[in-house]
């Protein structure tokens, strides 16, 4: 075939195709005017699909409007968020989370919504005092707090009862017992081919246990305190846990892997991660708090906040504000897709306490925190993840790691403190 | 108007399509994070936008975290693009040989790179995983120790490396035979009845009339390693303890998650002045090999 | 002996080839299993086949439409297939053959622009698009997507290593420089153009960030974004990101294997070749 009529061919496939398409007919029949709302978030996977469940019957019992989601992977979703904010044309409704929410607040993209909290709407009292000061600034109500997304414990059932525990550990002995006896060599190589217990995202499999031991993320003042004495007590706890070789070396996305092929007995991770488990079927899985490991429990959390964008014209505004209402009313649904809601009331139904997963997860909102509220939250993070990572290979004591990290992440307070301020 | 300069004319004619698209969608994006490169640019507040001259490349001199960074790109770099060019040369020229099947060979070798990096990265961290991995599940399988293709510092860049050039090696190898296929049989031909053997005529006869697509090849593989991004970025997050974040991940980092426009800018540049000194020494190189 | 030589070569490369496919093999193959087995490194080859994942992808057309996604991924990947090739081969035509004065200039400064990374055009090519009303339109993904360097500068090398003798012969025939292009250059450089159209079919069509950014709508959306919504930041759904992967990537393999024999019948037509 000659190169000309190939390529001619192929140029009278490209019109074909966007004939096909229809982008070349710009006159289609017009529907019926509705208020169109588009809302972004980063529910890829089960979660998303229990959204757009929701989402579907809003829009049939709401015919004045079409609210379209849009979804993707958390990572571009922020960057996407952001791109499209500076030039004004981001979604009139959109998914963060708490822990981003200052810098949200900063760019000064999510509008007030404190109107919207009122008796007959959605009742202050029915948010925990501390889950709605996350959303908080000054007079302002940046979002509304869809739910509660706490780290806990995931177990293997069966494993457990061969342990002859048919229930979670609930304190250190407890849990460092099942962590040695479920650790086994199957094979007689000399080398653990299953685990007790494993990490995670490391991160969070310590930040979960920092305020068991005491610890904080920032002083009193607003400066890193990552090298605070209750910090080093939680990671010297994580590094005995290695020392002893009751955990594999840390290696990224690994205890989960293990925990799906039955190959680890616990993890602990966050309780989105039931959308996961809902999907196999051979796997016998407990879910609940996290085993008291220190002084006292605790555990770390955070939250989905629904947000609006800063200056909607009216008609929008009222639509945005209903779907809000509709989500937040109905949020048993979406604490299906494996979410705490943030609701008491939702929480106090029976359909909710039959949740055993969700439910065992939910009663550590009395004592859990959430991230610290600082702008340069990722760099802070990373610098906690190579603390743990140091800790876990034995390269380092936790207190050296931690007041490492600690020294880095002041610096980046600094940094963003010095760039706050603005040169006349 | 005589040929010649008729000639000229007509050649920046047939370059204007090109020429348009590149100004509007490379050279001004380019002025931008030029202009990006002295400036304080953070994306959430807009406020404190301010020009700052150097601060930004001085800042980067200083930060040791873009030198670790610049030192996981190197020795991806210098791991990678040999072996790939090596690899790729022979498979081609391997292909070239073959009498039969070769289209199929072709078409074997090639398929991985049609996959998406987030495709193939997921299953490659499969594949490594130190304990629950089918790597080390196979070489438990067989008596053998199993390895920590991930999470040891030594082990983990190589094992991207390999990813790497499961992943891309039949791409580079495809467009080295479609080279070779250009070269028009009677050259061999005629070199082989003058009784030449293959060696002498590979290096002879056949390289050097590769010689400009070789280059292609290399500067743009070595673009291409200096850009790391996705394989280690899927494999390994740039662990363990970093030493596998690249200078492309760390830029991103900035500007996406920490929203450091300015910071990511300057850094590129940084990254540029580092490959352009790699391909102009390769160029030399290739150059000198010619004469 | 050459005869024995022969065969072990294309044993040989056959083994190596294989290497190359086994992980495709074992994705496809992982893509029919149910959720419970697919990481389990023990069965290789499901010991359930299901077509679950499948059914599942294609059965939420609300999820992912997928016939849409389709259309639309042929739609651009096809343009710009078709604007590359064009672009660049007439580029490089200009610069090599035509030896516009400054080309090979202009070419450095193309090379060098290559060097900086992409990620940072990001942000102005956003604002830009939206200038030009074109987000969430085809055309942000088609357009900027003719203006990288990487056809031109292999073109251009391409053309380099084919030598001049011939289409010098049809210039002294009387050929004006349009007839020489079309009907002796671009024949001549078939091959590398086929294998420059396939390479861009195939970045464009697996560009994921892309329509992820420039699209707003998700009917907009093309095919290879429909992996990404199975992978969440904690965890993948591997069953149904594979069998996506799968899906989206068949009609690559059918393209690729259309190119090829575009190739072979070409070099045929041109009677220089094997």
């Amino acid at each position: 075939m000659n190169p000309r009529l190939s390529l001619g061919l192929l140029i009278g496939l490209c019109v074909g195709l966007g004939v096909v398409r229809g982008d070349f007919q710009c006159l289609g029949p017009s529907k019926a005017r509705k208020v169109e709302i588009s809302f972004w978030n980063g529910f890829t996977g089960p979660d998303g699909r229990t959204m757009l469940g929701m989402i579907r019957r809003f829009n049939q019992a709401n015919p004045g409007v079409l609210i379209s989601m849009q979804r993707m992977d958390w990572a571009t979703y922020y960057n996407k968020l952001m791109v499209a904010a500076v030039d004004g044309r981001g979604p009139e409704i959109f998914v963060i989370h708490a822990s981003t929410l200052p810098r949200m607040q900063k760019a000064g993209f999510v509008a007030d919504v404190s109107n919207l909290f009122g008796p007959s709407t959605l009742p202050r009292e029915d948010f925990d005092p501390y889950v709605l000061d996350q959303v908080t600034y000054g007079d302002r109500i940046v979002g509304v707090p869809l739910d509660i997304h706490p780290q806990g414990l995931y177990a293997n059932k069966d494993a457990l009862k061969k342990a002859g525990f048919d229930r979670l550990p609930v304190n250190r002995e407890e849990f460092v017992r099942l962590a040695s006896l479920l650790r086994k060599d199957v094979d007689g190589d000399k080398r653990p081919d299953e685990w007790g217990f494993a990490l995670t995202l490391w991160r969070n499999n310590f930040q979960s246990l920092m305020p068991q031991f005491g610890g904080r993320f920032l002083d009193e003042n607003g400066n890193a305190d990552l090298d605070h004495p209750g910090n080093i007590r939680a990671l010297e706890f994580l590094g005995s846990l290695g020392k002893d070789k009751l955990v594999p070396p840390p290696e990224n996305g690994l205890g989960w892997v293990g925990y799906r092929q039955k190959k680890v007995a616990m993890v602990f991770d966050g309780v989105y991660m039931l959308g996961d488990l809902k999907r196999l079927n051979d796997l016998n899985y407990l879910g609940g708090p996290l085993p008291q490991l220190g002084d006292r429990p605790g555990t770390l959390a955070d939250s989905h906040v629904l947000c609006v964008r800063e200056g909607l014209p009216n008609e929008k505004r009222e639509a945005v504000e209903k779907f809000i209402q509709f989500l937040s009313e109905n949020s048993i649904e979406w604490a299906d897709a494996g979410q705490v809601p943030a609701r008491r009331s939702v929480r106090a139904t029976p359909e909710f306490q039959a949740m055993p997963v969700q439910y065992g997860f939910s009663k550590q909102i009395p004592y859990m925190i959430y991230p610290p509220r600082i702008n340069v939250l990722f760099e802070f993070t990373l610098e906690i993840d190579l603390a743990v990572e140091k800790v876990m290979r034995g390269r380092s004591t936790a207190a050296e790691a931690l007041k490492i990290a600690d020294q880095n992440a002041q610096k980046f307070i600094d940094r963003d403190r010095a760039e706050r301020v603005v040169k006349p | 108007m005589t040929y010649l300069q008729e000639r000229k004319l007509t050649g920046w004619l047939y370059l204007a399509p090109f020429v348009v698209a590149f100004t509007t969608f490379v050279i001004v994006p380019i002025g931008v994070s030029l202009w990006l490169s002295v400036m304080r640019f953070d994306l959430t507040s807009r406020e404190s936008v301010s020009f700052v001259g150097l601060q930004n490349f001085q800042d980067a001199l200083k930060d040791d975290y873009f030198w670790q960074a610049m030192k996981a790109t190197l020795w991806f770099a210098v791991l990678m693009i040999p072996s790939m060019l090596i690899l790729a040369l022979s498979l081609a020229l391997g292909m070239h040989a073959m009498n039969r099947g070769r289209n199929v060979v072709r078409a074997m070798l090639f398929l991985p790179g049609m996959f998406n990096v987030a495709v193939a990265g997921i299953l490659w961290q499969w594949f490594y995983n130190g304990e629950f991995g089918l790597f080390n599940f196979w070489l438990k399988g067989a008596g053998l120790a199993p390895q920590p293709w991930l999470s040891d510092r030594g082990f983990a860049m190589p094992s991207i490396v390999l990813m790497s050039l499961w992943w891309s090696v039949g791409g580079t190898s495809v467009v080295i035979l479609a080279a070779l296929q250009q070269i028009p049989k009677q050259i061999f031909e005629a070199a082989t009845l003058d009784g030449a053997a293959y060696f002498p005529l590979l290096s002879k006869i056949t390289l050097p009339l590769l010689r400009p697509v070789l280059m292609f090849v290399v500067v743009t593989n070595t673009i291409g390693a200096f850009q790391v991004f996705g394989q280690p970025f899927l494999l390994t997050r740039g662990g363990p303890e970093l030493s596998t974040r690249g200078v492309v991940q760390y830029i991103y980092e900035t500007a996406f998650n920490n929203y450091r426009m300015g910071y990511g800018a300057a850094m590129s540049w940084l990254l540029f002045l580092v490959i352009a000194l790699f391909a102009l020494v390769q160029y030399r190189f290739l150059r000198r090999g010619h004469q | 002996m050459r005869r024995a030589g022969r065969i072990f070569l294309v044993a040989f490369m056959f083994a190596i080839a294989a290497i190359f496919l086994a992980p495709v093999a074992l994705m496809a193959f992982t893509s029919f299993k149910p959720e419970s087995e697919v990481l389990n490194p023990a069965s290789a080859i499901p010991k359930v086949w299901t077509l679950s994942n499948y059914l599942h992808i294609l059965g939420w057309v609300e999820e992912a439409p997928f016939g849409r996604w389709l259309l639309n991924s042929f739609f651009v990947s096809t343009s710009v297939t078709v604007l590359v090739v064009g672009i660049s081969s007439m580029a490089a035509y200009g610069i090599t053959r035509l030896k516009a004065p400054g080309g090979n200039a202009f070419l450095g400064v193309v090379v060098a622009s290559m060097m900086i990374p992409a990620q940072l055009f990001l942000v102005p090519l956003y604002l830009m698009l939206s200038k030009f009303h074109w987000l969430d339109t085809p055309l942000a993904l088609i357009v900027p997507a003719t203006a990288g360097g990487w056809g031109v500068f292999m073109l251009s090398q391409f053309m380099r290593a084919v030598p001049e003798a011939i289409e010098e012969a049809a210039i002294i025939d009387g050929c004006s420089t349009g007839e020489v292009f079309f009907n002796v250059t671009l024949p001549l450089c078939a091959p590398s153009m086929a294998t420059l159209g396939v390479f861009t079919f195939i970045g464009s069509w697996n560009d994921f960030l892309g329509p992820l950014v420039f699209m707003d709508s998700v009917r907009n959306y093309t095919l290879p974004v429909g992996i990404a919504l199975y992978q969440t930041s904690y965890y993948t759904e591997y069953g149904l990101t594979l069998a996506t992967s799968v899906m989206a990537t068949l009609p690559l393999i059918l393209v690729f294997l259309a190119f090829q024999r575009q190739i072979v019948e070409s070099m045929a037509s041109t009677g220089l070749k094997d």
